[in-house]
């Protein structure tokens, strides 16, 4: 009998064990405000940018410009589940880390100038000659000192 | 509460006083409210011709593409679909085929159009319930058309839709592609046009400008571009008929600043009379305050009413040949009544309130001569 109970226990504890790892991007209500500038995220659903962190908890940007900032002076100690910003051009979610960045273009977001994410390389190459970008980087490029360049901040 | 009980009085005197000049005020009001009726009547229409637009363009596609020769729009090649849709930030091309079909035998123009999804085949139709209504007919009725080539053919009427907007309901059937293109006699590998997907806003001018680029005899247009041209359509549209009605409204503004702002003998005289039962002057100014409120008020509020019956319940009538014009190809239709707060509000602000503060002065300067030299003259 208890090892009857053991094994439906497990039956259903596996798919939460299964979706532990997976954190679904939220949708922000007028009460998520960038931490970095006070904005009202909700308000520029094209440039959202999000962080996830492994106990459930988030913060929400304008964007990716925002995240960056907040990202290399946060002093929260708390481990990130995952990383979420918009492509450009689909306008879907994607991984920050795995996506690609362009500065300097003649796009401008809530903030100003801003870094244009994309989930692919080629894309953001098109996107750099299209809108006179400065560069692609990756998402372990963007530091302070490209984020402080003239043409990248506000 | 006596100071809520002094203005019951001073209404009350004023309403006497009102009725006592029975045939002028009532003049007045008539004028007034006629000026604010014609006025209410082009924004009310003028506002939901727009609400409408805006109701058909909401599901209209983000760029359409046309194909033009010696530059007229003509059919476009389906091929133009595989190189748009290698465009950075196109989601989705797919070609569209719709046209007009005038249909002899009820006098209207009916818009057929091939939807992405038919789900009824071959023979069949979907009309709208306009459609429904001028042609007499119901589910599983047929309905006759001409071919290009003078054959007389015939589909079944599988479904009647309703929608939000009548301008749509009001002449669209729905036809599946083969269908459509034998009716019309259109070639394999044609389209009418292609409508393109473009999910970020920002990146619409710069596809529409590749496009155009690459393909040197399409014409994209961009769905912002003709809401655009809607916006400033109406705007002359209805700047026409308050050019039109500007003169009776000069003359209105005149009729009221002379009735407001000048006191006839007898209202001084009257004035006096109160001074000098005792009266204060402050009195006398609130009285004529609830006076100009009263009867711009009263004219205000039948002027928006009757304005409101006139567009969205006779559809207009005096009017609608200025402001339509472009929509007399459609079987009747009515407007859904919509009414903006905003300008409901700069209307009263620009009638009730001048008018109730022009009457003010005058009776101010009135009730501080002294009734003595007011009586004597």
């Amino acid at each position: 009998m208890r090892s009857l109970i053991a094994v439906l226990l497990a039956v259903l504890l596996l798919p939460v064990a299964a979706f532990a790892g997976e954190w679904p991007p939220v949708v922000p209500s007028a009460k998520d405000k960038c931490p970095v500038c006070g904005m009202v995220s909700a308000a520029f659903p094209d440039f959202l940018s999000q962080i996830i962190f492994a106990d459930g908890s988030y913060v929400t940007f304008d964007g990716p410009k925002d995240m960056f900032r907040y990202l290399l002076r946060r002093k929260d100690g708390k481990t990130i589940g995952v990383i979420y910003v918009k492509d450009y051009y689909s306008l879907n979610y994607i991984d920050a880390r795995q996506a690609f960045f362009v500065t300097g273009s003649d796009v401008y977001g809530p903030m100003g100038k801003e870094l244009i994410p994309f989930s692919d390389k080629e894309d953001a190459k098109v996107f750099k000659k299209d809108h006179r970008g400065r560069e692609i980087l990756h998402f372990k490029d963007v530091t302070a000192e490209k984020l402080n360049q003239p043409d990248t901040s506000p | 509460m006596p100071g809520f009980q002094k203005q019951k009085y001073l209404i009350d005197f004023t309403l006497s006083a009102l009725l006592r000049r029975k045939g002028k005020n009532t003049a007045l009001v008539l004028v007034y409210a006629l000026v604010v009726f014609v006025l209410a009547s082009v924004l009310f229409f003028t506002q939901a011709l727009r609400r409408e637009a805006a109701l058909v363009l909401a599901g209209a596609p983000e760029i359409v593409v046309q194909r033009l020769t010696a530059g007229r729009h003509d059919l476009i090649p389906e091929s133009y679909a595989d190189a748009i849709r290698n465009i950075r930030g196109v989601s989705d091309v797919s070609p569209r085929l719709w046209g007009y079909y005038y249909d002899p035998v009820f006098g209207a123009n009916f818009t057929l159009l091939v939807p992405q999804e038919f789900p009824y085949g071959r023979g069949n139709i979907v009309i709208g319930q306009g459609v429904a209504e001028v042609s007499r007919s119901s589910i599983d009725n047929i309905l006759p058309f001409w071919t290009h080539e003078g054959r007389l053919t015939s589909f079944k009427i599988a479904e009647i839709f309703s929608s939000d907007s009548q301008l749509i309901s009001a002449d669209l059937i729905l036809i599946s592609e083969p269908d459509f293109r034998s009716l019309f006699g259109l070639a394999e590998g044609v389209a009418t046009n292609l409508v393109l997907t473009v999910k970020n806003a920002k990146e619409r001018p710069i596809v529409a400008a590749k496009i155009k680029k690459l393909l040197p005899d399409t014409r994209p247009i961009i769905r912002d571009e003709i809401l655009r041209t809607y916006d400033s359509l109406f705007n002359w549209r209805s700047g026409i008929l308050l050019v039109v009605l500007a003169g009776a409204g000069l003359a209105f503004i005149i009729f009221a600043w002379d009735k407001a702002t000048g006191l006839s003998a007898e209202e001084r005289r009257e004035i006096g009379i109160l001074k000098a039962i005792g009266w204060e002057t402050s009195d006398v100014i609130l009285m004529k305050f609830w006076e100009g409120g009263i009867i711009s008020l009263t004219s205000f509020l039948s002027g928006v009413l009757l304005a409101y019956v006139h567009v969205f319940f006779t559809s207009s009538f005096l009017f609608e040949p200025v402001l339509k014009g472009w929509a007399v190809i459609y079987p009747e239709f009515k407007l859904v009544p919509f009414v903006d707060a905003f300008h409901i509000a700069t209307l009263f602000f620009l009638t009730v309130v001048p008018y109730t503060l022009a009457t003010i002065v005058p009776a101010w300067r009135a009730a501080i001569v002294d009734p003595d030299a007011v009586l004597r003259t």
